[in-house]
């Protein structure tokens, strides 16, 4: 008797370096293509996977049923077989190499594909750098799943906070399971029409929070009238084990997009100066334009592709490194390629662009019917 | 007669009549209210509700259609039935009827032009079960035929549970063969029962067809018609399943392997081509597809081809009717106008002779008008001159608009590489085509050389004209070329076109071409230079074509590096990026970005000000426009000339023509927005509050629906097939690889091959948790661990289920059977599908068995990469030393290890008393201590309940009939009992599996000791009444009697009397049973005399009775009479 063709495993996707490694893996779980990636860090004095990178794999086998890693003896070559989405509650720590932001950006757009509610606790750092912090995931990107029907009963709670170095915070995210997202078409971006900020400071004077809503007023006052930059200390065991404070502010237009920026503090700066440099990096954002903040656009590309099978459209400012290459790894995983044109082709020196792209018709197959 | 006019209608001028006819004073008081009214206010209320109600039933879940309304793809028309029921002449005579053309043979799909938006493609369904699975999972309309002489046959009710289980198609019943039932009464009869039946199978009300006979080898045409007509009005409501999938019924079947390498290992993996309408959704490159029947599949390539039948298009057709030119049929397999495509051919039919026309008879091919196109064919093929390498050599095909040099015959097989790398794909095929046709020196060849001639439309065939050529390989590469041409053009000019043709495969070759450097070569011409700024990137071909990392991409922005630089010598810059990464300090992964700089600028005032426009408190918003283009109705105060304004404060420059156009723009713009407001303010208020919530979805997905069409409305065929895929109801190609040559060498165009695509969930295996119910017409139950067929998505596999059910919602509990007349769950693992989707099972496909082979229907709840079924464990042990209520307990573990494991686990008796097991005990090896609430008896049986896990076997086993040769004849496992009854073994007996009688030893039960010390305490009623058995015999047992001689006597008497006595009674008893018996005749008779007696009586009464009332109704009469009398 002749045999089927022979289809036992599905190809890899492979890639190499370091680089875009949670959204490698996250695309690799929602496809459902194994992925190998090689050449981390090979040419480096420290070889390999970091620990955060290791950490992340973890929590993935945490998050999945059934998933497959496999780490080569150097730590350079990792090959990743995914498993179905499982969710229920989860609890995570992070390491303090990276902050909460690291993992939690990850998590966000595999959690409505879950078999069940996500109820997913990270402890570690909450605001850093590097990362989105905790404050941005919850008033920026949680609503920026808004139109993509991803809103009722998506919650993150900041249960501790914990700056840089010492960490100790805790967040508990909370995410239902749906079963299709909505096609997006937002290409109005609208005008500014309130700014919204979250001043936090933990284990310093309370004051340093009230000195940098001061300072972004002063700077923002002049734009717009309404605005809120709330104050927001947490003391004693909720403030985890090192000093810090940040100004995370949140730019909201008509048409209800945002735009985020936020700065930490570090050792040397003045509240004053950390304001500063929020405030600044919100209009810079500003100005870019879109109806996404440039942050998001990956979150945002990626959930345009998993759309039903209509067009989805969305403007944006200039598209971010990360969100190239995004693009790109979408086209590996989904072999989705999105058009992009220029969203004013009258005016040459706006640098926004439309980008619309046909679904995959993505349906959160993990979904238990029973 | 005829001459003489009819005389002519005069309408009436007066009276009641003239006044009906005129209308004018029909409501003239107005209309009458009370017409239709309701008579009571209950009544009332039920009309309102009746409305209601049916309102609600015309309404459907509103589904999106993604087969686009504008060339739908041909309407799948399946014809199903058992053989000899008229399948293929019901086929002919439909396609006699819609073109005029009569088939002889009817092999794969039959597309037809029906109408003016509609074309039917026939497949006519054998019998086999794996067919009828496809056809029903593709088939959009189903002709069910039925043999009325015979009646309904098991493979029907099997076709229709497939497609019950599979998204219910609509079905057509055609019941034939009525001619064969000669008493108009039973035919009658027939027709109503088969009906019922029917309708009891599809839905009250199914329309039945019946075709009462043939005529000259058709139906009758007037029959014929009205079915036609039933399909032409036949509306499809999308089915969920392949509205989420693209799917092909391929029409043709082509092997592309070269005949060499067959020649050298005929078993080699083939490359095919496989021809037919997309349908479902948008079809991409990147789809996995699986062939039901083959398995699993990567497309190669997709192209789409030009329509071998195509709708009229509207300027061709203004009239009311399909023209006859635009009847077109095309059914490759079939032979249509003597051309009958192959999988490895073309077959010419000539009927007349072969002879070609002497080109002196230029004349004579006048007369000969009705020549057939094969015959046309033969006759341009005979007048070849050339070779085939002449005639390359003699093309001028330039595959580049810029290249200089056309492309030459020398290089046929390594020149293609050198040559252009942009058009691999296609060189590949050429190439594949070109060695295909090197050893036969076929007709083949020349058909690819020939081809524009066969593109000339023909000068007798009307019908013929628009058939597109369709092995129209070199005529593809050429359209692309040309294609290629208008690029190079307008991309000098324009700039920001998007150039797929040229550099698509660029990323993988690193070698640069001279042919594409050309091409590319005006874009970073000195336009470009001049541009500067002003020339905007394009961004797709940076990012999907480029190998330039999304940093040198952005820095490029930045630096003002020409955007095509990249993509030209993408080489050069490769090295220098690894370079780069060498030296350079590790790219930390992170979303936030680097602040921006701290410069001076933030100080300034004027920079500050820039961004004000961006607010909504900016001032440009109050000046009239600001309800624009907003679909939401929110405010918002974007709009174009404000945004011009701002970048006009920001100093740069615009050109002045631009402005204008602005304005006017603008003007527009406005204009528009106060209309909108104009009309929101005085039209109809209601007029849009009213939708509801379905109507509203629906308007919500036409509005979807229309974006889809507008987005890709002007970008270019290419682009458009990449980003979005290729549309349903395009025409395409599709190049598989690796094929297994069974499916080649045993191709039947009989048996349909269809190409599902799949989603991404479906690519990938677990376990499935489906709801299952044996059906119940199988009439065996279904057994865990015996392998099933699935028909499930496009799939027909192979697996092994477990059932189970819930268990109190604690826990999956493993069945060893399905259950009777209820659902269970089934887990097994196989190919994922999106929960929701129904499947059937069978457990043999063979058309051998004559029961029912659907065993079983369900619908998939869940997947998952294990599974959480269990089933139950007893572990059993005995006591061997009981203390009050802790007992040392034996044989049910091996060790201590797993007695730890059980540490705290509930144990029971058979009685009933409950305990827990504690520790384990040293002695002996797996022994415990356990308490229990009660004292156990040492003879009482102590088990633990618990719970085994279990995984269903990792057996997948796709149904590979397509491969075979007898296509029927697929045979999966087998279950061991079948293996050995076809190798004729025996099962073999195991000496301890045989049954034996049972032997068990007498039970013991020792005697109950009250100790004495209690005994004594005891109130007397409960002390135990202990008294030993007697052991010495009773005086009544040990004495002896010994009679005197006169009581000897006495007894005897008393025992003679006895007898008497008896027999005296049993005499008496006796006689009085015979005077009894004597009594009850005399009865009888008497009764009879008597009831005989009152018959007589009665009929006298009776007879009276009757007398009396027609003497009365005489009498009645009579008087009537007289009276009518005297009243006159």
């Amino acid at each position: 008797m002749p045999s089927a063709v022979p289809f036992n495993s599905q190809p890899l996707v492979r890639f190499e370096g370091h680089d875009h490694f949670r959204n490698r893996l996250v695309l690799s779980i929602l496809s459902g293509k194994p992925v190998r990636i090689d050449k981390i860090r090979s040419d480096d004095k420290d070889p390999g996977l970091r620990d955060y990178e290791a950490s992340f794999l973890r929590l993935l086998e945490k998050l999945t049923n059934g998933s497959h890693v496999e780490i080569s003896y150097t730590g350079t070559s990792v090959l990743f077989r995914p498993g179905v989405l499982s969710g229920g509650v989860v609890s995570h720590d992070c390491p303090l190499s990276r902050s909460i932001g690291y993992f939690l950006e990850a998590v966000v757009p595999l959690a409505p594909f879950s078999k069940q509610r996500l109820e997913l606790t990270l402890m570690g750092i909450t605001t850093d750098s590097k990362d989105l912090s905790a404050d941005l995931i919850r008033t920026v990107t949680l609503p920026t799943l808004a139109p993509f029907g991803v809103s009722e009963g998506v919650e993150l709670k900041i249960r501790k906070r914990g700056a840089a170095p010492g960490g100790g915070g805790e967040v508990q995210f909370v995410c239902p399971v749906v079963k299709q997202l909505q096609t997006l078409n937002f290409v109005e971006p609208g005008k500014i029409k309130r700014i919204r900020g979250i001043a936090h400071s933990v284990r310093v004077s309370p004051q340093f929070s009230n000195r940098m809503i001061e300072a972004a007023r002063g700077v923002l006052n002049r734009f717009i009238p309404d605005i809120y930059l709330y104050s927001d200390v947490f003391k004693g065991e909720e403030s985890g084990r090192s000093p810090g404070y940040a100004l995370s502010l949140i730019a909201e237009s008509s048409t209800d997009a945002f735009h985020c920026a936020e700065a930490v503090s570090s050792p040397g700066t003045t509240p004053e100066d950390v304001a500063l440099e929020a405030t600044r990096s919100l209009l810079t954002e500003m100005k870019r334009g879109g109806c996404v903040d440039r942050q998001h656009q990956c979150l945002v590309l990626l959930y345009m592709v998993l759309g039903s099978e209509d067009v989805g459209r969305c403007r944006m400012g200039e598209l971010s490194p990360r969100a190239i290459q995004h693009l790109r790894d979408i086209r590996a995983f989904f072999g989705t390629i999105f058009k992009i044109s220029p969203a004013e082709p009258m005016d040459r020196e706006n640098t926004e662009l439309l980008l619309s792209c046909v679904g995959v018709g993505y349906v959160n197959a993990n979904r238990t019917l029973a | 007669m005829e001459d003489r006019p009819q005389k002519a209608h005069r309408k009436p001028q007066a009276g009641v009549s003239a006044e009906k006819k005129s209308g004018k004073n029909k409501h003239e008081k107005g209309f009458n209210e009370k017409a239709f009214a309701p008579r009571s206010g209950r009544r009332a209320e039920r009309q309102g509700r009746r409305k209601v109600e049916i309102d609600q039933t015309r309404l459907h879940v509103p589904l999106v259609n993604r087969t686009p309304d504008r060339e739908p793809p041909p309407v799948i028309v399946a014809v199903v039935g058992p053989p000899g029921v008229g399948k293929s002449t019901l086929i002919k005579s439909l396609v006699r009827r819609y073109t005029k053309h009569t088939l002889t043979d009817i092999r794969g799909p039959i597309t037809v032009v029906t109408g003016k938006t509609r074309r039917l493609s026939f497949i006519e369904c054998n019998n086999d079960l794996n067919s009828m699975i496809d056809i029903g999972k593709v088939a959009d309309l189903v002709l069910l035929m039925i043999d009325g002489s015979f009646g309904f046959e098991m493979e029907t009710f099997e076709f229709l549970n497939v497609l019950q289980s599979h998204g219910f198609p609509k079905v057509l019943g055609v019941l034939t063969h009525l001619d064969l039932i000669k008493k108009a009464a039973t035919l009658k009869i027939t027709k109503k029962l088969l009906k019922k039946r029917f309708w009891t199978e599809i839905y009250q009300g199914a329309k039945l067809f019946y075709l009462s006979g043939i005529l000259n080898g058709r139906y009758p045409d007037l029959e014929i018609q009205n079915l036609s007509r039933f399909i032409s009005v036949m509306k499809f409501r999308p089915l969920v399943f392949r509205n989420s999938h693209p799917y092909l019924l391929a029409d043709r079947l082509e092997d592309l392997t070269a005949r060499e390498q067959i020649r050298l290992d005929p078993k080699c993996d083939r490359t095919i081509t496989l021809y037919g309408y997309l349908r479902g959704t948008n079809m991409k490159q990147s789809t996995t597809v699986h062939i039901p029947g083959a398995g699993d599949l990567r497309i190669k390539s997709i192209t789409r081809l030009p329509d071998p039948c195509p709708l009229p298009t509207v300027e061709s057709e203004k009239r009311r009717k399909l023209s006859e030119k635009h009847k077109l049929i095309h059914a490759p397999m079939s032979d249509v106008g003597g051309v009958t495509y192959d999988k490895d051919a073309v077959w010419i039919n000539v009927p007349g002779s072969f002879s070609r026309n002497r080109p002196g008879e230029e004349g004579e091919e006048g007369e000969h008008e009705p020549e057939g196109e094969g015959e046309k064919m033969v006759m341009d093929l005979q007048d070849v001159r050339s070779t085939l390498n002449d005639g390359l050599a003699h093309s001028q095909i330039r595959l580049l608009g810029s290249s200089s040099v056309p492309l030459t015959g020398a290089p046929l097989d390594g020149g293609g590489d050198g040559e252009d790398e942009d058009d691999e794909d296609e060189e590949d095929e050429d190439d594949d085509l070109d060695s295909e046709d090197g050893p036969d020196e076929d007709d083949e060849e020349e058909w690819d050389e020939d081809d524009p001639a066969m593109h000339q439309p023909s000068v007798g065939g009307g019908r013929t004209e628009s058939r597109q050529p369709l092995r129209g390989l070199a005529s593809q590469a050429a359209k692309r070329t040309e294609d290629g041409v208008e690029y190079a053009e307008s991309d000098s000019d324009l700039g920001d076109e998007f150039d797929f043709e040229n550099a698509y495969s660029r990323e993988d070759d690193e070698d640069d071409d001279d042919a594409a450097v050309q091409h590319v070569r005006p874009q970073g011409g000195p336009s470009d230079e001049s541009g500067g700024r002003r020339r905007r990137r394009d961004w797709m071909k940076l990012i999907y074509q480029s190998t330039l990392s999304p940093d040198e991409i952005i820095r490029d922005i930045d630096g003002q590096h020409d955007a095509s630089k990249g993509v030209e010598d993408d080489d050069e810059l490769f090295t220098l990026k690894k370079d780069s990464t060498i030296g350079a300090s590790e790219v930390i992964d992170q979303t936030k970005e680097a602040a921006p700089s701290q410069d001076q600028q933030w100080e300034d005032e004027d920079w500050l000000d820039s961004f004000r426009s961006l607010f909504i408190t900016s001032g440009q918003s109050m000046d009239g426009d600001d309800d624009d283009g907003n679909p939401n109705g929110e405010e918002d105060g974007d709009d174009d000339d404000e945004d011009a304004d701002s970048e006009g404060n920001d100093n740069h420059s615009a050109s002045r023509d631009t402005v204008v156009t602005k304005s006017t723009d603008a003007l527009l713009k406005k204009k528009e927005a106060l209309k909108r407001q104009f009309d929101a303010q005085y039209d109809d208020p209601d007029a849009d509050g009213k939708l509801d919530f379905y109507e509203e979805k629906k308007a919500e997905m036409a509005q979807q629906l229309s974006l889809n069409e507008q987005e890709f409305a002007e970008v270019d065929e290419e682009t458009r097939s990449l980003v979005e895929g290729f549309r349903p109801g395009a025409y395409v190609r599709l190049e598989i690889a690796d094929i297994p040559c069974e499916m080649v060498d045993n191709f039947n165009p009989a048996f349909p091959i269809i190409v599902g695509g799949l989603l991404q969930t479906e690519e990938q295996f677990g376990f499935l948790q489906v709801r299952i119910k044996r059906h119940r017409w199988y009439t065996r139950t279904l057994k865990t661990n015996d392998p099933l067929i699935f028909s499930l998505g496009w799939r027909r596999f192979q697996s092994i289920p477990i059932y189970s059910l819930d268990d109190h919602s604690i826990r999956m509990r493993m069945l060893k059977y399905t259950p009777e007349h209820m659902h269970c769950y089934a887990t097994f693992y196989g190919p994922l599908s999106l929960p929701n989707t129904g499947f059937c099972a069978f457990n043999s496909l063979d058309s051998s068995t004559a029961v029912f082979r659907v065993s079983a229907t369900g619908v998939v709840l869940d997947l998952d990469q294990s599974s959480k079924i269990v089933k139950k464990l007893k572990l059993t042990g005995v006591p061997y030393k009981v203390f009050k209520n802790t007992a040392f307990i034996k044989d049910m573990f091996t060790s201590a290890l797993e007695v730890a494991k059980f540490e705290g686990a509930n144990i029971r008796t058979v009685s009933g008393v409950r305990g827990q097991i504690k520790k384990a005990l040293p002695k002996p090896d797996g022994a415990f201590r356990a308490t229990f609430e009660d004292k156990v008896l040492m003879s009482d049986i102590i088990f633990l309940r618990a719970w085994y896990s279990i995984q269903p076997r990792k057996f997948y086993n796709p149904v590979t009939s397509l491969l075979l040769a007898d296509k029927e004849k697929w045979v999966g496992m087998r279950l061991t009992g079948q293996v050995r009854r076809e190798e004729g073994l025996k099962t073999p007996l195991r000496v301890n599996s045989t049954y034996k009688p049972v032997v068990r030893a007498p039970r013991r039960f020792n005697p109950m000791k009250v100790p004495r010390k209690l005994q004594a305490a005891l109130p007397y009623a409960s002390k135990p009444r202990e008294m030993k058995p007697q052991k010495r015999p009773t005086y009544m047992q040990k004495r002896a009697v010994v009679m005197e001689p006169e009581e000897k006597k006495a007894v005897a008497l008393l025992q003679q009397i006895r007898a008497l006595q008896k027999d005296q009674v049993a005499r008496r008893k006796e006689k009085q049973a015979e005077r009894r018996a004597e009594h009850r005749a005399k009865v009888e008779k008497t009764e009879e005399r008597k009831e005989e007696k009152r018959k007589v009586e009665r009929k006298e009464q009776m007879r009276q009775a009757g007398m009396k009332a027609k003497r009365q109704a005489a009498d009645e009469e009579q008087g009537g009479r007289r009276k009518r009398r005297k009243t006159s």
